[in-house]
């Protein structure tokens, strides 16, 4: 019994000091000064411009990825075609690649030497330093999130009740539609929250890729590095706390969607 | 024409659906690999083209510099700390999280997500406000002359916070699955807690441990935003690897970068090979299938 | 067992956590401020210099300190110094020393970095009273054209016009943007670039004109000349001898001289409260005055494309760096406090001309 509890206290010891001090620190230093210092930090030029930019193309990412994430773990599930394997390991790639590393791929195929940027340049159209370069980078960060989390739920789904459907006179969308959504959505729910939460707080991959040019193509994130950079630690928190909060309540709610699709 | 020709030139309803059916199939798939080339493949193709690019010497004029050398080596040192500190832990805390029933479990749980909430920057950030000179622990540890922030302790624990979650989101799943059964009746049979772990749990859980630990390994060899806010840049002593790629980037060392970056690259593809394998093994053991 | 024990493995560890948040210090002055003793500390054997510089003059140092490490050698005994160095942006190395990085010698890229490292009282004694009034190196602002100068830049007005695609840095986050900037505001003050002489309101439209054009703030000068290097806008504005270094390693930069330029003057400083509590003044202070030695001069201008500290010599050039027609220092506009009040301040010209 007292071992038990030994347990749990090295538990709550662990993520306290480890995980509620930092975030409180970071909470307190942003409220210091009261609703009126979040309110003048959040009125520095280009603040609101950054936090814009990064809910915008977050959305955005989580919405794609909800879409091709889907598309993707059918595919992988429910078709054979060759290098089905491989493909299902490269999506996978990102959770084990550096962001910055991811950055700098792009940086080489879509910068202005790039095999695809230079052709893509000589056309006038440029893919690097704008917000399509932002939105480019989150979608490969987040490329594994929905696949991941939809992947397990069809494996189970039997692909009977599918065929049942198209023997019924249903065509493949109709089927998909009715059988695979509801059964999935779920679980697409959560990685598009996951996506969403995780995107909020990107730096790695875009702060190569987007010029951060302030007002454009500068996002919260690297906003909130740059403050850091400067003397402006409390102006630096006060975003940050804005953009925690909002990914915190994310990330409790897909918490809260997936453990309810393992017990059901 | 005799009839049964004519019959067999005229596409019948069912074929014509299943060629569309089997046209939307090769069109999803076109899509979907596409969608994972242009995002990926052709990236990852694109910087061992520009990492090369000066011939493959360069590897080894890049990896030779002292530099590069203590870059890599200060990565490992905090990847390996931080996988044994967040594995032990997180056993622990995965543990008490699905073998016992207490009041503020929910908010234990919401702990352990909240790391993926914030942006590394932030955590960064923390740590400065933690450990800098007006920070919360500042006169405790400058008192002792012990150096937190601005050298490789805090690069520690900013890596740490970042990776808690991994292990733990991994064995939760397993330790409720497989249950107590066996674990009892161990116990029953007079085995001690430590036995039991061992002997029992542990086996139970070993791929999915794998999994986390992997997982662990990868997001602290790539971390870039925290380490880069409490590092300091010092030369020699506080750069990882990535923060090296980072600086070099702007100090016009785009070869060595580039090189750097494809290094770390090589070594995620081997770590993803790995969570490949403990991911296929973990669902075999758990009856499911890919 | 009692109730109180079951609940302690609870309660315990809270309790630790919360104490240690109430035991916060936000309201001490930095720890680090007020020398440790009146030099009675006992010097190491072996003096650690942790030197902090802003980015672009790595390679400078990269020669200069291995000359004065053998130097003091030399001198005292085959004593060795290490130097443990960090290269950032020069306002995020402020940053870093004022919130614990405990460098001792500071070499920024503008006065102002190091005034804001006095102000946390980090700084005791006046850095602008030592040998050229503490500055070690000077520049002058260049734009950096495609070869051939194509788009026939001149001066700062040709930036304004239409279609015109800038690179410069980041003011909030680089030091290098705001010599950048000062250097337009000051030469349309002067009359050049097509303004009246005094005309703020013809100066302010000319800096709203160039910023307008802007297509990337990067996070330092470095990253603007490279940025511009790999195909992106038409001019970058940068120093002279960032593009000068660009030349020396084969790349294809190109400087057009406006006629009328600030003059760039980067600062070095012994910074008090960490010598002081690493013992290491004698030699941070000995680097220092290497510094300014006439050798170390010649390896500022040889390595580092970097001109004279001395206005006149400056203004003439010589060798490699052409002489400028209008040269002139911040103190002729009357200072950086002013100029930043005016230009950088969260309503100055400058930081409103880029959110809107």
């Amino acid at each position: 019994m007292a071992r038990h509890l030994a347990l749990r206290g090295a538990a709550i010891l662990y993520l306290g000091l480890i995980v509620v001090l930092p975030v409180l620190a970071v909470i307190r230093e942003g409220f210091a000064g009261g609703l009126a210092a979040l309110r003048e930090a959040l009125a520095i030029p280009y603040a609101w411009d950054a936090i814009r930019l990064t809910l915008i193309t977050s959305i955005l990412a989580a919405v794609i990825n909800a879409v091709m994430g889907t598309a993707l773990a059918y595919v992988l599930v429910r078709f054979r075609f060759p290098g089905r394997r491989v493909l299902s390991s490269v999506v996978d790639l990102p959770l084990a690649i550096p962001t910055l590393v991811t950055g700098l791929m792009l940086v080489s195929l879509y910068g202005p030497n790039g095999a695809i940027g230079g052709w893509l340049a000589e056309r006038g159209i440029q893919v690097v330093f704008t917000k399509f370069a932002v939105l480019l980078a989150l979608l490969v960060v987040t490329l594994p999130l929905v696949v991941r989390q939809v992947m397990p739920v069809l494996q189970e789904l039997d692909p009977a009740e599918e065929e049942a459907a198209s023997t019924l006179g249903a065509n493949a969308w109709t089927s998909f539609r009715r059988v695979v959504l509801p059964a999935v959505r779920p679980a697409v729910v959560g990685g598009t929250l996951l996506t969403f939460a995780r995107c909020l707080g990107e730096f790695g991959s875009v702060v190569l890729i987007s010029g951060n040019l302030p007002g454009k193509t500068l996002t919260a994130p690297v906003f909130i590095f740059q403050l850091a950079n400067q003397f402006r630690p409390a102006e630096a928190a006060a975003v940050a706390t804005l953009l925690f909060a909002l990914a915190f309540v994310l990330v409790l709610v897909t918490a809260r969607l997936t453990r309810r699709r393992e017990d059901a | 024409m005799s009839a049964v020709a004519a019959r067999d030139a005229v596409p019948t309803d069912l074929e014509r659906a299943r060629r569309r059916r089997r046209l939307v199939r090769s069109l999803l798939v076109i899509g979907c690999v596409g969608y994972v080339a242009v995002l990926l493949l052709l990236p990852l193709i694109g910087i061992i083209r520009t990492a090369l690019e000066p011939g493959v010497g360069i590897v080894r004029e890049t990896l030779t510099l002292p530099e590069v050398r203590h870059a890599f080596y200060l990565t490992g040192i905090i990847t390996v700390i931080t996988v044994v500190v967040t594995t032990v832990f997180g056993l622990i805390v995965a543990w008490v999280l699905v073998r016992q029933r207490f009041h503020g479990r929910a908010v234990m749980n919401a702990l352990v997500d909240l790391p993926f909430a914030l942006s590394p920057v932030t955590v960064g950030l923390a740590c400065v406000l933690l450990f800098g000179a007006n920070g919360w622990f500042n006169e405790f540890f400058a008192a002792r002359g012990i150096q937190i922030i601005f050298a490789v302790p805090a690069m520690v624990l900013v890596t740490i916070f970042i990776c808690v979650p991994f292990t733990i989101r991994e064995l939760v799943p397993v330790l409720e699955e497989i249950g107590l059964d066996e674990e009892d009746a161990s116990r029953t049979l007079g085995a001690s807690l430590w036995q039991t772990f061992f002997k029992v749990t542990l086996p139970n859980i070993r791929w999915a441990l794998g999994y986390g630990v992997a997982l662990t390994t990868a997001r602290a060899i790539g971390e870039i935003g925290a380490v880069l806010i409490v590092s300091g840049l010092i030369k020699g002593k506080t750069e990882t690897a990535t923060i090296f790629i980072f600086t070099a980037i702007e100090e016009r060392q785009t070869a060595e970068a580039f090189v750097v970056a494809l290094v770390l690259a090589a070594i995620s593809i081997v770590l993803l090979v790995l969570l490949e394998a403990f991911r296929r093994r973990s669902e075999k053991g758990r009856g499911h299938t890919t | 067992m009692p109730r109180w024990l079951r609940r302690s493995h609870v309660v315990a560890p809270i309790l630790t956590v919360l104490v240690l948040a109430a035991c916060s210090d936000t309201s001490s002055t930095a720890s680090a401020a007020g020398p440790s003793g009146s030099g009675t500390c006992t010097p190491a054997e072996t003096p650690i210099i942790n030197f902090a510089a802003y980015s672009t003059p790595r390679e400078v140092y990269g020669k200069i300190i291995p000359e004065f490490v053998s130097q003091w050698k030399e001198d005292h005994d085959d004593q060795n110094v290490i130097f443990q160095e960090s290269y950032a942006g020069s306002t995020t190395q402020a940053a870093n020393i004022i919130a614990g990085y405990e460098a001792d010698v500071v070499a920024l890229s503008l006065g102002p970095d190091v005034d804001e490292i006095a102000s946390a009282g980090l700084i005791t004694h006046d850095w602008t009273k030592e040998a050229d009034d503490g500055m070690v190196s000077t520049s002058v602002v260049v734009f950096d054209v495609r070869p051939g100068n194509p788009d026939g830049f001149t001066d700062w007005d040709d930036l304004t016009a239409d279609g015109v695609e800038i690179l410069t840095p980041d003011p909030a986050s680089s030091g290098g943007a705001r010599w950048n900037l000062v250097s337009a505001w000051g030469a349309a003050l002067r009359g050049h670039a097509g303004v009246g002489e005094g005309d703020e309101a013809g100066a302010q439209a000319l800096l709203e004109g160039v910023l307008g054009n802007v297509v990337v703030f990067d996070k330092s000068a470095r990253d603007s000349i490279q940025n511009f290097e790999s195909g992106i806008g038409n001019v970058a504005i940068t120093y002279e001898n960032e593009v000068l270094t660009a030349q020396e390693a084969g790349l294809e930069d190109e400087a057009v001289y406006p006629p009328s330029s600030v003059l760039i003057q980067n600062p070095v400083a012994v910074v008090d409260a960490n010598v002081d509590k690493h013992c290491v003044r004698e030699v941070a202070e000995a680097f220092v005055e290497f510094l300014h030695t006439p050798d170390v001069k010649a390896l500022y201008t040889e390595v580092g494309f970097l001109r004279s500290t001395d206005l006149a010599e400056a203004q003439a050039g010589g060798g490699q760096f052409p002489p400028i027609e209008d040269l002139w220092t911040v103190d002729d506009l009357g200072g950086w406090d002013g100029l930043t009040q005016e230009l950088f301040d969260d309503d100055g010209i400058v930081t409103q001309a880029i959110a809107g």
